[in-house]
C-alpha cells in the first residue's frame, strides 16, 4: 500500500486534526467563559463590598451640635481598608459647601470632581483600583424635631482590584489545566476511536488484494458488510467484480474458442503440404496440392476475417469503440444485400421477394446493416430447398423503430439447436465440414452488431417448414 | 494392413489417406460421418481405426464406445482438435489406445499408426522376427540371415501381415481384407502372385522355406 506521500489526502489525518482542533476550541472557550464568569461574579461581591464601605463612611458625616445644618466628618470612627498593603481612599463632598473630608492615603496632588461615572476602574501609582461615586446620599444622623433643611453628599470610594485580578487569574489557572488534562485523555480516546473506525477500511482494501483473475470472489466478513458507510462501496466494488468477471471469461472464451477453430483449417492445410513432400511427386501433384493448399489458406483468411468482425463489432457493442454514424436508409440496405447474394441464390435457383414500406430512415453504418442482411440471407437461401424463395420485408414497428423480416421456406432448425443459434461457433450438426459452408459465426456477428444498435432479433423456426429471424430496430431519436 | 479413418473434413481425409497408404503401404477406407464409420467397422476387419471425434450424425465418443461395446479390440486413434485434460482421460477410458491434437504432424500419425498396428498384434519392436527373418516396420526393409532382401511394395505388404501373426494359418481372404480396402474382391487371384514372388526371394540361398501352403486353408509364415 502506497503510504501517505505527497499528494495523498489522509482521512485519519484530517479526522485527528478536527478533534485536536474542535478539543482545543472547547477548552478556549470554556477558559473564556470561566474567566468572564468568575470576574463577573467577583467584580459584583467588590462592589457591593465597596458600597458596603462607602456607606459605613457616609454614617461617619454628622451634624453638628449647633442645630444650624452643618455637618463634620467623624475621623475617629473611620473603618480600617480591605487590603492593608494597598489601602482603601475616599472622599466626600456636601452639596451645599464642597469638598467635605478625604482620606488620610489621599494621594497626593490628585485632585477630582465630585460629578463622574457611578462606577470605574482608575490607576493610581501602579495599582488598579474600582470606584464608587455615591450621589446625593442624605446626612443620616439627623435627629426628630431639627428644622433645618437637611443636607446631602457625595461619596467616591475607592479600593484596590489586586484581589480581584488574584482571583481571575486563579480560576484561569485552574480551568487550563483541567482542560490540558482533559485533553490528555480525550485526544488519544478520539485517535483510538479513529483508528478503529478506520479498520473496516483497511480490512476491505487487503480482501481486494486478494482478488485476481484466479479468484474474482470478494470475500468480506459479516463485520464489514453490516457497516453502513461501506455498503455504497462494497456493493459497486460487487458489481465491477462480477461485471469484470464476466468480461473475461467472455475473452477468455472467445480466445479458446478461436484458437480451436482456427486448428482445423490449419491442419487441413499442414496435412497438405506434408502429403505433398512424402515423397517426390510428379509436376502435376505439386500443382493441385499447391491449388489446394491456397484453397485451405483463404477458407482460414475466411475464418479469420470473420472473427475479426465479431471482435469488432462485440467491441463496439462494450462502447470500446466510438463511430461517427450517419442517417441511412435501411430499405436501401436491404436491397444493397440483396444483390450482393444474388449470385448464391440463382447458384441454388432460388428466388429472393423484398416487400418494402418507403425508405426507413436510421442512424448506422451501412456496411453493418449489409453485414447483417447478408448473414441472414445467406442462410435463408442455404437452407432453401432448390427452387425455393426467401422473402425479405422491411418495414414499421407498432410503437416506433424499424422492423426487418427474413423468412425461408427450408429445413427449418431443430427445438434442440434453437437456444444456442446465435452462440459463437455453434454449427447443428457437430461437424467442422465445409460441405454445410459456415463457421458458425455469421449469426453471433448479427446478434451483436444488432444489440450494439439498441435493436433485437428473435427467431421462429418450424423443422421442415422454415424459419423466420426478425430483427428490430429502435427509433432513429433513441440513439 | 488396412486402416479405417473417420473423419469429416475431406480435404484433410484425403491427405491422411494418402499419406499412410503412401508411407506405410496400408489400405485406407475412409468415412465421412459417425453412421458410416461405425457401419464400416463393423462390416470389415481393420488393423486399427483412425478417428476423429466431431463428427455429423453421431460423435466419435459414442462411435468409440459402439465399437468396444461390440467387442472389438482393434486398435483406435483419436485425432481430435480437443487437447483438455479430461477429454484425453474420457477417451482413454471409453477404450482408445492412443490419440494425436490437431493440427498434427502426419509423420506423427504415421508411427502412431505403426506403433498402434505392432502393439494390437502383440509385438511392440519396430523390427519384428520370425527365425533368421527380420522385418523392419520404420523403414520397411526386410532382411534374411543379414543377407538384405528387396521387395516390392505389395510383397512387403502380404510379408508384413503374415510376419504379424507368425505361425497361423492365414487365409487368403483374411489377407485380401487387411491389404486392400473395401473393393479387395476383384484382386483375389493376385495373392497367389505376391506369395510366390516373395518364396522365390526369401528362400533363395536359405536351406529352409519360410512361407508355405496349406492346400484349401491358407498360408503359414514359420522357420
Amino acid at each position: 500500500m502506497a503510504g501517505p506521500g505527497a499528494g495523498h489526502k489522509s482521512i485519519k489525518g484530517w479526522l485527528i486534526m478536527i478533534v485536536v482542533l474542535s478539543q482545543t476550541l472547547l477548552a478556549a472557550g470554556l477558559l473564556v467563559a470561566g474567566i468572564l464568569y468568575t470576574r463577573r461574579q467577583a467584580l459584583s461581591t467588590l462592589d457591593g463590598r465597596i458600597q458596603a464601605r462607602a456607606m459605613s463612611v457616609a454614617a461617619l458625616v454628622r451634624y453638628t451640635e449647633a442645630g444650624d445644618g452643618t455637618v463634620y466628618f467623624d475621623d475617629s470612627l473611620a473603618p480600617p481598608s480591605l487590603d492593608p498593603y494597598h489601602p482603601d481612599w475616599f472622599a466626600i463632598w456636601t452639596d451645599k459647601s464642597g469638598l467635605l473630608t478625604r482620606s488620610k492615603n489621599w494621594p497626593a496632588g490628585f485632585e477630582m470632581a465630585p460629578t463622574g461615572p457611578d462606577r470605574w476602574y482608575l490607576k493610581l501609582a501602579n495599582v488598579r483600583y474600582r470606584g464608587l461615586r455615591l450621589a446625593r446620599v442624605s446626612v443620616l444622623d439627623r435627629e426628630e424635631g431639627d428644622t433645618f433643611h437637611p443636607q446631602t453628599m457625595t461619596i467616591v470610594y475607592a479600593s484596590p482590584t489586586v484581589q480581584l485580578d488574584q482571583q481571575v487569574q486563579q480560576s484561569a489557572l485552574y480551568i487550563a489545566l483541567s482542560s490540558l488534562l482533559l485533553l490528555t485523555v480525550t485526544v488519544p480516546l478520539a485517535l483510538w476511536g479513529i483508528r478503529r473506525g478506520l479498520l473496516p477500511l483497511q480490512e476491505l482494501a487487503q480482501k481486494a488484494a486478494l482478488v485476481s483473475t484466479d479468484n474474482w470472489e470478494l470475500r468480506l466478513p459479516e463485520e464489514i458488510q453490516r457497516i453502513k458507510e461501506l455498503l455504497p462501496l462494497t456493493e459497486s466494488m460487487g458489481t465491477m467484480l462480477s461485471r469484470l468477471h464476466h468480461a473475461f471469461d467472455q475473452q477468455g472464451e472467445f480466445l479458446g474458442n478461436t484458437a480451436h477453430e482456427l486448428k482445423t483449417p490449419v491442419a487441413v492445410l499442414k496435412s497438405t503440404l506434408q502429403s505433398l513432400m512424402q515423397r517426390p511427386r510428379v509436376l502435376e501433384e505439386y500443382r493441385t496440392g499447391i491449388e489446394d493448399s491456397l484453397e485451405d489458406l483463404e477458407r482460414l483468411e475466411q475464418l479469420l476475417q470473420r472473427i475479426l468482425r465479431l471482435a469488432r463489432a462485440e467491441q463496439w457493442a462494450q462502447g470500446a469503440l466510438r463511430r461517427d454514424l450517419q442517417v441511412i436508409d435501411i430499405t436501401s440496405t436491404c436491397e444493397d444485400a440483396i444483390e450482393r447474394i444474388r449470385a448464391l441464390a440463382e447458384n441454388r435457383n432460388t428466388t429472393v421477394h423484398l416487400s418494402k414500406n418507403g425508405p426507413v430512415p436510421f442512424r448506422a453504418d451501412p456496411e453493418d446493416l449489409q453485414l447483417v442482411w447478408i448473414n441472414l440471407l445467406e442462410n435463408a437461401v442455404r437452407y432453401s430447398p432448390p427452387g425455393g424463395s426467401v422473402e425479405v420485408a422491411v418495414g414499421w414497428r407498432n410503437g416506433g423503430g424499424a422492423q426487418v423480416t427474413v423468412e425461408d421456406h427450408g429445413i427449418g432448425i431443430a427445438p434442440a439447436h434453437l437456444p444456442h443459434i446465435f452462440e459463437r461457433f455453434y454449427r447443428g450438426d457437430a461437424s467442422r465440414n465445409r460441405a454445410t459452408g459456415g463457421f458458425g459465426l455469421g449469426l453471433a456477428i448479427v446478434k451483436t452488431l444488432v444489440e450494439a444498435y439498441g435493436g433485437t432479433i428473435t427467431v421462429d423456426s418450424n423443422a421442415g417448414k422454415g424459419t423466420r429471424m426478425t430483427v428490430t430496430l429502435p427509433a432513429v431519436s433513441d440513439r | 494392413m488396412r486402416v479405417l479413418l473417420v473423419e469429416d473434413e475431406p480435404r484433410l481425409a484425403e491427405n491422411v489417406a494418402r499419406s499412410l497408404r503412401e508411407g506405410a503401404g496400408y489400405a485406407v477406407d475412409v468415412a465421412h460421418d459417425g453412421q458410416e464409420g461405425l457401419f464400416m467397422a463393423e462390416s470389415n476387419e481393420y488393423d486399427a481405426v483412425l478417428l476423429d471425434l466431431m463428427l455429423p450424425q453421431m460423435d466419435g465418443m459414442q462411435l468409440l464406445r459402439r465399437i468396444r461395446q461390440a467387442g472389438q479390440r482393434t486398435p483406435v486413434l483419436i485425432v481430435t482438435v480437443r487437447d483438455e485434460k479430461e477429454s484425453v482421460v474420457a477417451l482413454l477410458n471409453a477404450g482408445a489406445d492412443d490419440y494425436l491434437t490437431k493440427p498434427f504432424d502426419l509423420g506423427e500419425l504415421l508411427a502412431r499408426t505403426k506403433a498402434l498396428i505392432r502393439r494390437g498384434k502383440g509385438d511392440p519392436s519396430p523390427v519384428l522376427a520370425v527365425g533368421d527373418l527380420e522385418l523392419n516396420t520404420v523403414d520397411r526393409s526386410v532382411r534374411r540371415g543379414g543377407r538384405s532382401i528387396k521387395l516390392t511394395a505389395m510383397e512387403y505388404r502380404v510379408l508384413e501381415y503374415l510376419v504379424h501373426r507368425p505361425r497361423a494359418v492365414v487365409s487368403k481372404t483374411e489377407l485380401l481384407e487387411h491389404l486392400y480396402d473395401y473393393n479387395w474382391e476383384k484382386f483375389s487371384n493376385v495373392i497367389e502372385v505376391y506369395i510366390s514372388g516373395l518364396r522365390r526371394k526369401l528362400d533363395d540361398g536359405s536351406a529352409r522355406q519360410l512361407i508355405h501352403t496349406l492346400r484349401g486353408q491358407g498360408y503359414i509364415l514359420q522357420d
